[in-house]
């Protein structure tokens, strides 16, 4: 938390950074020692984002290079010339008079923080891949166990299904066994060899390739079953009595014709098919996005130095493109580079020496974080196997043939879908659904995922409670406007 | 299987032990934890969901405030369980108390 | 059938009637001119219903419909009770409160014409709204009420005029924006991506997008643009059961099945049709919870799921064009119907008739009278001369 109360400067921040994760941070790190006046804001009570998540009261005996290198940043962070708006649950931005107005929801209330740049470094989210009785209880994402395992310290479950694809498998993996759980199994859904198709890229980080590797030794001896090219199709039962069942699948993600169901009993099951941008705010401001499965998939656009296609937007880490947590940082120190260059706060000589070896280092860094992006890409084969009875929207209870029959009917893009179906309108804001909808219309139509589309951004970026945002008024102070005519 | 232990013990330092109610029934935790995980490591997974519409209710899907479907009522007011710290005392519950909603 | 991206066609498809917008007033009018037998065609740049048509609060009220656009609403408003189920309209009754003596007689004044123009509308004490509505607020001092007042799910509206067009004969072309209009002897040349669409009439009904259509004929059309703020709730306990509106008329609020609240009443947000896009301004989004907060006090821990603006068209007398357009033989625009969603159904099908060269019911609103150089006058003459 903060040692001093928050006050904004009158003329307002000169730079203000959404997220502290590692772009986040070392966005604003490197804003503030350019002599910007910096504020960050994030929706968790310390920072870290999810690469460094914490949770405060709970701490590893012995802290491991992940905790180490986050409560770093976390020092880094409070030692700096930076107001640090945690627990703020940003729920608008808006442009008005030159300047962006950042609207949150604080633990004192309401706070509106304004600025000249706005470095949006809000990272990324899990893609999910429906299958029949997602929604039950017991199931969670692979990133949800990645929260549950470092930050709560807490097992999913004793004997956990560990299914989908990318870095995450592994990961989750391990530290359940670390953690005294057992792994019912891994079910990839790549064959092994996917691991090693990059090989060149993997090696340009030999400590995390050799980790993995590691990793993967150790919980092939531990007896961990691995099911390689396989799917998770179906959860059935009730917490903690699951069953888990798993189908080969082809390159495409395709059910092969040939395979054969296998079912495991589990207490939980944890899945997660890689990280896409979350773009919530940058599609709100209406910045230009593109589509790059290599990059996750829709990403918002941005220049060599970090610079949305919106004057003083700018866009870092993972929400640009999710090249992972060591490219973060050099892509948060270029954008506030950008940010202090574009206020002319530095000249363009200070900014190109500057920015040229950042620059550098964060394509060196990217390289690996690139391939595990890659490595966990499923086809859009995986929608299209799916019995039309499963829940594509769990919001709206809406199953596939729901969404099926609209894009029959002419439901062409994710917008149109949304409003024919509602599939994207609940709480979750399309976050869970919104991806595997677009892969179903990619199917029927072939269209591409560009013509497809997003939904449109509104906000508010999160719930928001109504009385929160009301606050205390005086119903005779109510500026009303005109009078409808009668 | 039985809801046996979910808490990593080795080598992890733990907060002061608390506990809160659920629908009036105690929940014990540690200071630190969110509501979300309290509730997975005592056995709890789902609840009832709001009405007609809206989410299934699971204490943990996403774990990190997206997903809304761990959403619960304390002191009238909408939380997300997984961005909840665990307090002492805390009257966490499925469905507002009528009193609580209409001031 | 609705068509997608269209290959070039070699030659240029040609109509009775191209009309520029498959919203309410669009769809409505292009059905009813296919009922008579024309051929029609409909071009939309996005999708159907997915202006204001498909993105309003969903407010099916006569309370708050104007005294002259009475006998329009009440005749779409049986249009949308037909619709019924494929709409989600419900039949909820609606409330209009006042909470100080200054709305009271704005409320008593402007509901006593509106019960005369033929909205069965009755008087309540705050009394006999609170046994009825509990969740309501306990400063309300006087209240009117319909029972027949209500909602649709605006969200339904584009798949819903999809199937009546597809079900009318109607050609509709979605995703295809109008890139210019040509006018020559044998009528209109509408050119869209991938080729042209040839028709005898034209009928422009495109919302806020009209008078941008309308500049491509060379007719410049002094038609401004609202940018109206909706917030819907998360699903929760449900506290309301009939719809609620305002003395002043800038606050709509209904709960729907779900238990979602839709929070209305025309607060502006900020943008323009130029851009297609409309931003929430948080500051005219708080104004607008904090009545709706004000008039149920229940709402106050609901949370806020989605706001949205959605452009509504007007001119400075705030009624509808719905007519020839001035200058050019065979066209016609209709738009800037306040209450549209309401009056659409019954307003379109009368532009239609006009097109075919039929009496129409019940008058229309001259567009001429927005020129510089057209009729000018106030309201009521404007009316009386359109009854001849």
């Amino acid at each position: 938390m903060n040692a001093r109360p928050i006050i904004e400067p009158r003329e307002g921040y000169d730079v203000v950074v959404l997220g502290a994760g590692p772009a986040g941070a070392a966005a604003a790190i490197e804003a503030a020692s350019l002599g910007l006046r910096t504020a960050i804001a994030d929706e968790q009570v310390v920072a870290g984002g999810q690469v460094y998540r914490v949770a405060p009261g709970i701490a590893p005996v012995r802290a491991d290079q992940e905790r180490t290198d986050g409560d770093r940043i976390r020092a880094e962070l409070g030692a700096g010339n930076i107001d640090r708006c945690f627990a703020h649950r940003v729920w608008h931005v808006e442009r008005a008079n030159d300047r962006w107005h950042i609207h949150a929801l604080g633990p004192e209330g309401p706070r509106t923080l304004h600025a000249a740049a706005l470095i949006v470094a809000t990272g990324a989210q899990e893609r999910h891949l429906p299958f029949a009785g997602w929604e039950r209880p017991g199931v969670m994402g692979l990133a949800a166990a990645t929260v549950m395992l470092k930050a709560q310290r807490m097992l999913p479950g004793r004997n956990v299904v560990v299914a989908g694809a990318g870095p995450l498998l592994l990961v989750v993996a391990k530290a359940i066994v670390d953690g005294g759980g057992r792994v019912a199994a891994i079910v990839d859904a790549h064959p092994r060899s996917a691991w090693f198709a990059s090989a060149a890229d993997l090696l340009s980080r030999p400590d995390l390739a050799a980790r993995g590797m590691g990793w993967y030794r150790a919980l092939h001896s531990a007896g961990v079953p691995m099911h390689h090219g396989c799917l998770l199709r179906a959860v059935d039962g009730d917490a903690p009595a699951l069953r888990a069942s798993v189908f080969p699948v082809d390159r495409e993600g395709r059910a092969r014709a040939d395979g054969k169901a296998v079912t495991i009993a589990c207490d939980a099951v944890c899945c997660g098919y890689g990280l896409m941008p979350a773009t919530d705010v940058t599609r709100l401001l209406g910045a230009s996005h593109a589509f790059d499965l290599t990059l996750g998939g829709w990403h918002v656009v941005v220049d060599d130095d970090q610079r949305c296609n919106i004057p003083r937007l700018y866009a870092a880490g993972d929400g640009a493109g999710v090249v992972g947590a060591a490219a973060a940082p050099w892509q948060g120190r270029v954008a506030a580079m950008a940010a202090a260059r574009d206020l002319d706060r530095i000249d363009t000589a200070t900014h190109a020496s500057r920015a040229a070896p950042a620059r550098r280092e964060r394509i060196r860094a990217a390289r690996f974080g690139g391939v595990m992006t890659r490595i966990a890409n499923v086809g859009d084969g995986a929608v299209a196997s799916l019995a039309s009875g499963v829940t594509m929207c769990q919001c709206e209870r809406l199953t596939r043939a729901t969404l099926d029959a609209a894009i029959a009917d002419g439901c062409a893009t994710v917008n149109d879908l949304k409003g024919a179906t509602r599939c994207g309108m609940g709480p979750c804001g399309g976050r869970l659904c919104e991806d595997a909808a677009a892969r179903l219309i990619a199917l029927a139509t072939g269209h591409t995922r560009t013509e497809i589309g997003q939904a449109t951004g509104r906000p508010p970026l999160r719930p928001v409670d109504l009385d929160a945002l009301a606050g205390d008024f005086d119903y005779d102070a109510l500026p009303m406007p005109a009078t409808a005519p009668l | 299987m039985n809801d046996a232990v979910l808490r990593i013990v080795d080598g992890v330092e733990r907060g002061a032990a608390i506990r809160f109610r659920f629908d009036g029934r105690d929940i014990d935790a540690y200071e630190g934890e969110s509501v979300a995980a309290a509730l997975w490591a005592s056995g709890v997974r789902a609840w009832p969901g709001e009405g007609d519409g809206g989410p299934p209710s699971r204490a943990v899907f996403c774990a990190m405030g997206i997903c809304q479907q761990c959403a619960l009522w304390i002191g009238g007011v909408r939380v997300e369980a997984c961005r909840t710290p665990a307090r002492d005392g805390l009257d966490v519950r499925t469905r507002p108390r009528s009193t609580e909603i209409t001031p | 059938m609705t068509t997608r991206t269209q290959p070039a066609r070699a030659s240029a498809d040609r109509y009775d009637l191209v009309v520029v917008g498959a919203g309410i007033m669009g769809a409505t009018a292009a059905l009813r001119a296919a009922q008579g037998g024309m051929r029609v065609a409909v071009v939309e740049r996005d999708g159907a219903g997915s202006g204001a048509s498909g993105v309003n609060a969903g407010t099916l009220s006569l309370q708050i419909k104007r005294v002259a656009l009475m006998p329009y609403a009440l005749i779409g408003h049986e249009w949308w009770r037909r619709a019924g189920d494929a709409v989600g309209f419900k039949r909820t009754g609606g409330y209009t409160l006042a909470f100080n003596s200054r709305e009271q007689a704005l409320l008593e004044e402007r509901m006593t014409l509106k019960r005369a123009a033929g909205a069965p509308i009755e008087f309540m004490s705050s009394a006999q709204v609170r046994t009825r509505e509990p969740a309501l607020s306990d400063r309300i001092v006087a209240a009117s009420f319909c029972a027949e007042d209500g909602h649709a799910d605006s969200t339904r509206t584009g798949a819903y005029l999809r199937g009546l067009l597809r079900d009318g004969n109607v050609e509709l072309r979605e995703h295809t924006p109008v890139r210019a209009i040509d006018h020559g002897d044998a009528g209109f040349r509408v050119t869209v991506p991938g080729g042209a669409i040839d028709a005898r009439r034209i009928l422009i009904a495109s919302g806020a997008w009209t008078a941008s259509v309308a500049a491509m004929l060379g007719v410049t059309l002094p038609i401004e643009v609202r940018v109206n703020t909706v917030s819907v709730t998360e699903p929760g306990p449900q506290h309301l059961h009939a719809g609620i509106g305002h003395a002043t008329g800038l606050l709509t609020l209904k709960q729907k099945a779900s238990g979602s609240f839709l929070i209305g009443g025309g607060w502006q947000g900020r943008g323009s049709p130029a851009t297609g896009r409309g931003e929430v301004v948080a500051e005219t989004l708080l104004q607008n919870l904090r009545l709706a907060r004000f008039a149920v006090p229940a709402i106050a821990h609901a949370r806020v799921m989605r706001s949205w603006t959605g452009f509504e068209a007007f001119v400075a007398d705030h009624y509808p064009l719905a007519g020839a357009l001035p200058g050019v033989a065979d066209a016609y625009i209709l738009t800037c119907v306040r209450g549209g969603y309401t009056i659409g159904p019954c307003i379109g099908p009368l532009v239609a008739d006009l097109i075919l060269g039929r009496e129409t019911a019940l008058p229309l609103f001259e567009p001429a009278r927005v020129m510089d150089s057209g009729a000018r006058g106030d309201s009521a003459s404007l009316l009386a001369s359109a009854r001849g």
